[in-house]
């Protein structure tokens, strides 16, 4: 018996011929903790869901315990010892305690009816060993995140877990819940139950891990204890890496008018005190970590929520009341960051979809489309955005690529020739080729006037096309760092919760 | 306001049992409220069916037309058809060899509505409104739209047990059994959790498909065996017995604290108050002798009411 308890070799993934995972190896040893860190989109979840037996591996191979090791399904990784404790926790709020701990494996009495002392029993020992402020028969409804956080642990305990896999589990915590939480994970430990814990909150990575490992584009960036690395070691292990992609230039001015400004907004406790400017002409970038804010903020500048306080204006008039109609009326354009339930009609033609945001303007008097003018402003914008479609009258959205999809979307929006451009992610899930012609759409819209908010998990694409980058850590902007003073170290610094600029 | 959530429809009946005893001196007398629990028993037991459903986020809307249906088949079997020898027809054997079979059958149905519902992935709104005009049709056509008598079935329906209508100990039968079932069995607690998260339940190992489909047939079974009591309680099967039915199943489960977005409800209070309430508005408009072309609109605006407090006091998603 080696002291592994969990040891990835070689392991490969791809989606749809994009590489995720090249080649990782990756070992958890026996009652440890290990911190597994990344930027957003560094393959962090595809790994973990690969050992929780939600995806499958294309390539390479797992040992559990020194015994080959491939999850058929997220059950069969469970009943091998594999627990996962989530954000959302997959707690049945309406059932008890007690209730939850063995939903799937409730102990009867011969008339077939459940065996309530036992439950209550077994339930009691499991919320003393964690001195939680419950009863068995608590409602989970009734309980704060953090004590459902330690039922889960409980119930993971009792179907005998022998690695837990945390995934930011402190988003939602208190600092007390937090620190509980923490406790409870040293307890683990000694218990001999090995745990991979993924944050991109580097203080406490630091205290709580014996050794970390570093994520980025798929490949391992460096495992190493935790004593021998510092706040700064770490982020250069996140980001070092050569810019690989090459970026259209295509000559713009920016102007002095002022298309989008909003000042002081907040909105529940995701937004707070935000204030921007977009220029003609400009491009902005608006990076963030996962929950910082970024599309809240998106949400509130195209009226999709209202905010609590602020102003915006858009074309240099205030708006009273910000809705989406108001903000296209005003000649704004949102393409969401799920292009596929927000942003397309999956199952209609390219045509229809090209033109559900121009369709009010090709209606005469009577509310009939002028079919003609319809098609020739459709073939015009697949000719200039370059998408790659047969037929665009009869293929179905569903089936094109997802650059070219993303394209659809553009093209559904620039048809209408906007002034103001919010795009959220606008080259998720996108190949390299097509993220190349995304960006040169992007650059051109902005060299035709238009301002553009550009907001995006990877910093590269960023730092290759905008003009100036605003950071949002927790709600609020936290740096805004011009074109000549780039650097990505620093901005994620400025991105990283809990650390503080030195 | 949680307090008015849970108690706030028995300040309704209260006040509703005010208004009416003011109306009509004969509404608060032992001999009509005795009569309020006879009418409310057959379609309280189809609203305990309906409740296992609406736990789990489904809905059944069929159970009008397949009260009808059934009902129709026993008048049919029971009078004229000539396939039950004559002495059965006379004696208990042939209500109970019908009773048996429509609630088999009723079952069936609610098989059928399952597995459309799990294995199809169809709405359970579509799935019910398709077999309820199935059901409907077959009956329509077994009958010729003729009404037919079922004195055979008035026994079980109007008899009295001592001073106790038999429908009233039925349902008491059920409520127990059903309430145990849903408190106290593996089965009931993961109706529960299917309706609390579908996606969970089928994390955690629990057979939604399966469980899904015993919830309709449930709902099946006691909806035709409420059909035919009703039936029995009237005497006679017309072309429109029943219709409208499944609304007042559905409005008296949600009035009971039942939830159409699944997981939340119960039997014991739930089913019976919610029962009892809708009863009491039909008695108390029959006592102040409103038009009977009043009760349909009544009807609808009380599942429109049930509905909009459901939906205004939902948190989730409505999707």
């Amino acid at each position: 018996m080696s002291d592994t308890a969990l040891r990835l070799t070689n392991v490969r993934k791809a989606f749809s011929g994009a590489p995720v995972l090249h080649g990782l190896n990756l070992d958890l040893k026996k009652g440890e903790v290990l911190g597994l860190m990344g930027e957003n989109g560094a393959g962090k979840s595809t790994l973990m869901n690969i050992v929780g037996g939600v995806l499958r591996m294309d390539d390479g191979t797992m040992e559990l315990f020194d015994e080959p090791y491939a999850p058929r399904s997220a059950s069969n990784a469970t009943a091998k010892g594999i627990a996962f404790i989530h954000q959302e926790l997959n707690l049945f709020t309406n059932l008890t305690v007690a209730e939850n701990l063995f939903i799937d494996g409730f102990p009867t009495n011969r008339f077939g009816a459940i065996d309530r002392k036992e439950i209550t029993r077994i339930a009691q020992q499991s919320i003393d060993r964690f001195s939680l402020p419950v009863t068995p028969d608590t409602r989970v409804e009734d309980l704060s995140t953090g004590v459902r956080q330690m039922v889960e642990i409980s119930k993971a305990l009792m179907k005998h877990a022998r690695i837990m896999i945390f995934d930011e589990p402190t988003t939602s915590l208190s600092s007390r819940e937090k620190s509980a939480l923490f406790e409870t994970i040293g307890e683990l430990k000694q218990q001999g139950i090995s745990m991979i814990y993924i944050s991109h909150i580097i203080e406490d990575v630091l205290q709580l891990c014996d050794r970390i490992t570093v994520l980025r584009d798929g490949q391992i960036a460096g495992t190493s204890p935790a004593s021998e690395l510092s706040e700064n070691e770490l982020i250069k292990r996140m980001v070092g890496r050569e810019l690989t992609q090459i970026y259209p230039t295509i000559e713009k001015t920016i102007s002095d008018t002022v298309l989008l400004e909003a000042t002081h907004l907040q909105w529940q406790q995701k937004v707070k005190d935000v204030s921007l400017k977009l220029r003609a002409g400009e491009i902005v970038g608006l990076y963030g970590l996962m929950g910082a804010g970024r599309t809240e903020l998106a949400n509130l500048l195209f009226g999709v929520e209202q905010r609590d306080a602020g102003e915006l204006a858009m074309n240099g008039c205030v708006m009273s009341h910000v809705s989406p109609s108001a903000c296209i009326s005003q000649n704004a354009a949102f393409i969401t960051e799920d292009r596929r339930s927000e942003g397309l009609l999956m199952s209609k033609p390219v045509d229809d979809n090209l033109s559900l945001v121009k369709m009010a303007d090709l209606t005469n008097r009577l509310g009939v489309v002028n079919v003609a003018e319809r098609a020739s402003n459709n073939r015009d914008a697949i000719k200039d955005l370059q998408i790659k479609v047969a037929d665009p009258e009869k293929q179905l959205v569903s089936s094109l690529s997802g650059g070219n999809q993303q394209k659809v979307v553009f093209g559904k929006w620039v048809m209408k020739d906007p002034k103001i451009f919010i795009l959220d992610e606008p080259t998720r899930g996108v190949d390299v080729g097509a993220k190349f012609e995304i960006y040169s759409i992007i650059l051109n819209l902005a060299k035709r006037g238009s301002a553009v908010l550009f907001i995006s998990s990877e910093l590269q694409e960023l730092m290759g096309t905008c003009d100036r980058i605003l950071v949002m850590k927790e709600g609020s902007i936290t740096g805004d760092v011009s074109k000549t003073e780039f650097d990505q170290e620093r901005i994620l610094e400025m991105a990283l919760p809990g650390f503080t600029l030195t | 306001m949680s307090w008015l959530a849970s108690y706030g429809i028995y300040v309704v009946l209260v006040l509703l049992v005010v208004v009416f005893s003011m109306g009509n001196s004969r509404f608060l007398t032992l001999d009509n409220l005795l009569l309020i629990l006879q009418q409310a028993s057959p379609l309280g037991i189809a609203v305990v069916g309906m409740v296992f459903v609406l736990l789990v986020a489904g809905i059944d809307i069929s159970v009008g037309a397949s009260m009808f249906f059934v009902s129709t088949l026993a008048g049919f079997l029971l009078n004229s058809s000539g396939l039950l020898p004559a002495s059965w027809l006379t004696d208990f054997r042939g209500p109970l060899l019908v009773l048996v079979m429509v609630l088999l059958l009723g079952a069936l149905i609610g098989w059928i509505n399952g597995m459309l519902v799990t294995r199809f992935r169809i709405l359970p709104f579509i799935v019910t409104l398709a077999t309820a005009s199935i059901l409907k049709g077959l009956g329509l056509t077994l009958s010729g739209s003729a009404s037919i008598g079922v004195p055979a079935l008035g026994g079980l329906a109007n008899g009295r047990l001592g001073a106790i209508p038999n429908v009233l100990l039925l349902f008491a039968l059920v409520l127990i059994a059903s309430d145990y079932v849903l408190r106290h069995t593996v089965y009931g607690r993961h109706v529960m959790a299917i309706g609390n998260s579908a996606r969970n339940a089928e994390r955690a190992g629990i057979k939604v498909n399966r469980n899904t489909v015993i919830a309709y047939v449930i709902c099946g079974a006691l909806g035709t065996f409420a059909g035919i009591l009703s039936a029995g309680q009237i005497g006679s099967v017309s072309a429109g017995f029943g219709e409208g039915n499944e609304f007042i199943v559905i409005s008296a489960a949600v009035l009971g604290g039942t939830s159409l977005f699944g997981g939340k409800g119960s039997i014991l209070p739930g089913a019976v108050i919610g029962i009892i309430l809708v009863t009491t508005i039909m008695n108390g408009l029959a006592m102040m002798n409103a038009s009977p072309f009043i009760y349909t609109i009544v009807k609808g605006l009380i599942i429109f009411f049930a509905i909009a407090l459901d939906s205004m006091g939902h948190k989730g998603e409505l999707r």
